[in-house]
């Protein structure tokens, strides 16, 4: 498994358990919204480190 | 007026009991016998699958050690899961470090995560037990 995979499939499972435990959002349409933002931003996330991390010198 | 609403759909003291209770031993299960069962689903597949995955990546269940302050803390967490925890325990599974494979440190944060959730998820389960929340 990639780093990159396992960063999608990370995500894709805490985005789906905290959609589920929300306490902000009632409505199935709202937590699963919530579910894609926290999934899109740890993916984001993780390309803007990567990014960052790529101009670093090793 | 938030007191009533707590007073109104709050669940015995049994049945809120039960319900962390099961929280705690199986992801999803507290929300099962509060009858949630779309959020329970989805929280028992997704931390298993969570819980699974880390194992697959050579990840490894945490045990104090002395020396090592933060495998405190990674205990506690993979305590969290609950009965895949203590299956493994009981078994020897997943105990063994394997830093050398490259996916272990991968497969470790899934499993830190995956107990974390549970414990968040068991106190969800309290939440909508005492009626704290829908």
């Amino acid at each position: 498994m990639t780093h990159f995979t396992a960063l999608v499939v990370f995500s894709g499972l805490v985005g789906i358990a905290f959609g589920a435990l929300s306490s902000e959002h009632s409505d199935t349409r709202e937590r699963v919204l919530y579910g894609l933002k926290v999934f899109g931003s740890f993916v984001g996330i993780g390309f803007g480190i990567a990014w960052v991390l790529y101009f670093l010198p090793r | 007026m938030q007191q009533e609403k707590i007073t109104e759909s709050a669940s015995s003291p049994a049945r809120t009991a039960l319900a962390s209770l099961a929280a705690l031993v199986f992801p999803g299960l507290g929300h099962l016998v509060l009858g949630r069962w779309g959020r329970g689903l989805l929280l028992a597949l997704s931390l298993t699958a969570m819980f699974v995955l880390g194992l697959l990546m050579k990840g490894h269940i945490f045990t104090p050690v002395a020396e090592v302050k933060l495998s405190y803390v990674y205990t506690v967490l993979n305590m969290g899961m609950g009965l895949p925890y203590f299956l493994c325990l009981a078994t020897g599974f997943g105990f063994t470090p394997q830093d050398a494979i490259q996916t272990a440190e991968y497969g470790n944060t899934f499993l830190a995560v995956t107990g974390a959730l549970n414990l968040l998820a068991a106190m969800d389960a309290f939440d909508i037990a005492i009626g704290r929340k829908q």
